[in-house]
């Protein structure tokens, strides 16, 4: 996934030298709400220009280190992306997609379900099937109506 | 005495059947979390914030840190048998739990990782009762030039410290959370800053939602994304759980330098419980007769570990409590979950409520005895939670992830800034970017702003009394200091300077 330790850093640094551009042009432009006669020293805009000017300099030492790095030197831990990917998926389409789509309880079953059952059925030595989506499904929906029931009832919450 | 005296009170107040209940169940969930990898003791905090507003005011704070010092227990069970670490602080607890683990020493390893941690935490609670007053009366000679300094102290430092091999990375990580602090409306003229134009960014990010998405979401996403870790199977394994006390009083010494290892270390803003490990590692194994077992089944190395990183929780409470600047990054999490049960950690704490600090120690030694007790006597039941499968846990952590952040505000929008700071936590993690000055940046950007602003105006403008004071310079100087001294070029420079160490460094240099 970030298979080059310099090319990240090269571009993390790229975007920090913008985003540090930005929180200084920010800072700079803001409001400093002469209306309101306030003291020069206190206007909202001063640390944000300064946070602004310090992210700038590292970003651009980030950079400049990213040049002499030895890439062979660098270990980097090895994932799955394709695990990842589903990971992501699977929960931004859960909290973006579902929740307050429908009953929290129902969306809540419906994630645990796939999440537990696409893991559990790519894995290795997993039982037969069928049993297997018998198991997941229950699974969710005793772990969705329970975390339902205790922030409904147990916490009071007025569920999304 | 009269800290004793309050002590005692405190503990005799504890002493009921419903505060030993949430002892015993928040203990055990906090040994459950840390044990499991991808659950952490800062994610373990965070969530049980969201599940304990509810309650009273003590026994809200007493279950958060029965999970904190659980949690922060709990990782050394998985290091021991899975070689994976159950949180980062148990990292240093690997290198040699592991080892007597494959030797078939896996029972003896987890009752001396007990031991060490319930010693360690003791430790850590002296020095808080001892150390916690007197800072607390020296910080309220603080004004606003030295608030200014000690929220950038903590930021450079906890950068420094927890960057690993790149300093830049961990100032760079401060800075971010300094710039995540500027957003929305500000403390002197509620000016509201950088909304994006979104009303919902107008009161700021709050915390716990980014906590949790750092913390619990990133952990999900990295669990996933990592191989799944092997348990040790283990062989001939003797059913004894007790340390051998000749083992704890061999080690007498390494607990007892451990333990104040780790509370300096816990006092260090944002320099969290795996430098502690660190460093009581490193240190005994410095001073050891048998340095060479090291990493290869030392028992005297695994103590130094697990007593170093329980003693950083008591450590980190310090700051917390008579500066709110949190020792830790879990420690940053009970700071606002104190500010939301109305309790306001500083300087003034020992005036408004002296009793407080006391109270804190009080829990702390019940949260020990309750690691003691399980981690003593429930080792076969903690295998069998390792063999959770991460398939069913972490659909279940994320849930409570979306919910949690939820229920404190019930506000959609909370669970997005929980998502985005998940995602960008874990990409900033991959790519060694440390969370502590992150977390640290949020909780002191505020103070660090106002400070610095409010100080320029009581000046009216003039720069020299952030130099001039006697507190404030010294904190200048050290930040000065420590910042040229991460220059590797400075550091070279004064290296060659240095007689004694001129021979060394052209040795190392070749």
């Amino acid at each position: 996934m970030f298979a080059d330790p310099r090319t990240a850093d090269r571009i993390t640094g790229l975007v920090l030298l913008m985003l540090g551009i930005a929180m200084l042009v920010g800072g700079y432009t803001m409001d400093r709400l002469e209306i309101r006669q306030i003291h020069p020293a206190s206007i909202p805009g001063l640390v944000p220009m300064g946070l602004g000017a310090a992210m700038i300099i590292c970003s651009l030492l980030l950079i400049h280190s990213s040049r002499g790095q030895n890439t062979q030197a660098i270990k980097t831990e090895q994932g799955s992306a394709r695990n990842l990917f589903v990971s992501i998926a699977l929960c931004i389409g859960y909290a973006v997609g579902l929740v307050g789509k429908m009953p929290f309880a129902l969306a809540t079953g419906i994630f645990i379900f796939l999440f537990a059952l696409y893991f559990s059925w790519t894995a290795e030595g997993s039982r037969s099937r069928s049993k297997l989506v018998i198991f997941t499904a229950l699974f969710a929906a005793v772990f969705s109506g329970a975390i339902s029931l205790l922030f409904q009832y147990g916490f009071l919450v007025r569920l999304p | 005495m009269q800290a004793l005296q309050s002590l005692a009170d405190a503990l005799l107040g504890f002493l009921t059947p419903m505060s030993l209940f949430h002892v015993l169940w928040a203990s055990l969930l906090g040994i459950f979390v840390g044990s499991l990898p991808g659950l952490t003791a800062t994610m373990g905090v965070a969530l049980l914030t969201t599940l304990t507003y509810t309650l009273d005011r003590d026994a809200a704070i007493l279950v958060l840190i029965c999970m904190y010092v659980g949690a922060i227990y709990g990782g050394s069970r998985s290091a021991i048998l899975l070689n994976i670490p159950g949180t980062p602080a148990s990292a240093a607890t690997s290198l040699d739990g592991f080892p007597l683990a494959q030797k078939g020493q896996a029972a003896n390893a987890m009752a001396l990782a007990t031991a060490g941690s319930a010693l360690g935490t003791l430790v850590g609670i002296v020095l808080l009762v001892m150390l916690a007053p007197p800072l607390a009366e020296i910080a309220l000679d603080f004004g606003s030039f030295e608030f200014f300094w000690l929220a950038l102290f903590g930021i450079v430092i906890s950068g420094q410290l927890t960057g690993g091999g790149s300093v830049l990375k961990g100032y760079i990580a401060g800075l971010l959370g300094l710039m995540v602090a500027m957003i929305g409306s500000e403390g002197i003229h509620a000016h509201v800053r950088f909304n994006l134009g979104m009303s919902d960014l107008n009161g700021g990010i709050a915390l716990i939602p980014a906590m949790v998405g750092a913390f619990g979401f990133a952990e999900v996403l990295t669990v996933m994304w990592r191989p799944k870790g092997e348990m040790v199977e283990a062989k001939g394994e003797s059913t004894r759980a007790l340390p051998r006390m000749i083992d704890l009083w061999r080690y007498k010494f390494t607990i007892i330098r451990s333990g104040i290892i780790g509370t300096i270390v816990g006092i260090i803003p944002g320099v969290g419980e795996d430098i502690g490990a660190w460093s009581s590692y490193a240190a005994a194994k410095k001073l050891s007769r048998e340095p060479e077992l090291y990493g290869k089944g030392s028992t005297e190395g695994l103590t130094a570990a697990e007593t170093g990183n329980s003693a950083v929780v008591p450590g980190a409470l310090i700051p917390a409590l008579t500066l709110a600047v949190p020792g830790s990054a879990p420690a940053a999490v009970l700071i606002a979950a104190l500010f939301i049960h109305g309790i306001r950690p500083g300087p003034m704490i020992m005036i408004e409520q002296p009793d407080f600090i006391y109270n804190i120690a009080a829990m702390l030694i019940l949260a020990t005895l309750a690691i003691a007790l399980f981690g003593l006597s429930l080792t076969r039941v903690f295998i069998k939670i390792l063999k959770v499968p991460r398939e069913l846990l972490m659909p279940i952590v994320f849930t409570l992830c979306v919910i949690g952040p939820y229920a404190l505000t019930q506000r959609v929008f909370d669970i997005w800034v929980m998502l985005f700071f998940g995602l960008a936590g874990f990409v900033l993690r991959r790519m060694n970017y440390p969370m502590a000055p992150l977390v640290l940046g949020i909780i002191l950007g505020t103070l660090l702003d106002k400070s610095l602003r409010r100080g320029l105006t009581l000046s009216n403008g003039d720069l020299s009394p952030f130099f001039t004071r006697p507190i404030s310079a010294t904190f200048a100087l050290i930040i000065g200091a420590s910042i040229l001294l991460s220059i590797p070029a400075v550091r070279r420079t004064l290296l060659r300077l240095l007689p004694g160490r001129r021979q060394a460094h052209a040795q190392e240099e070749s």
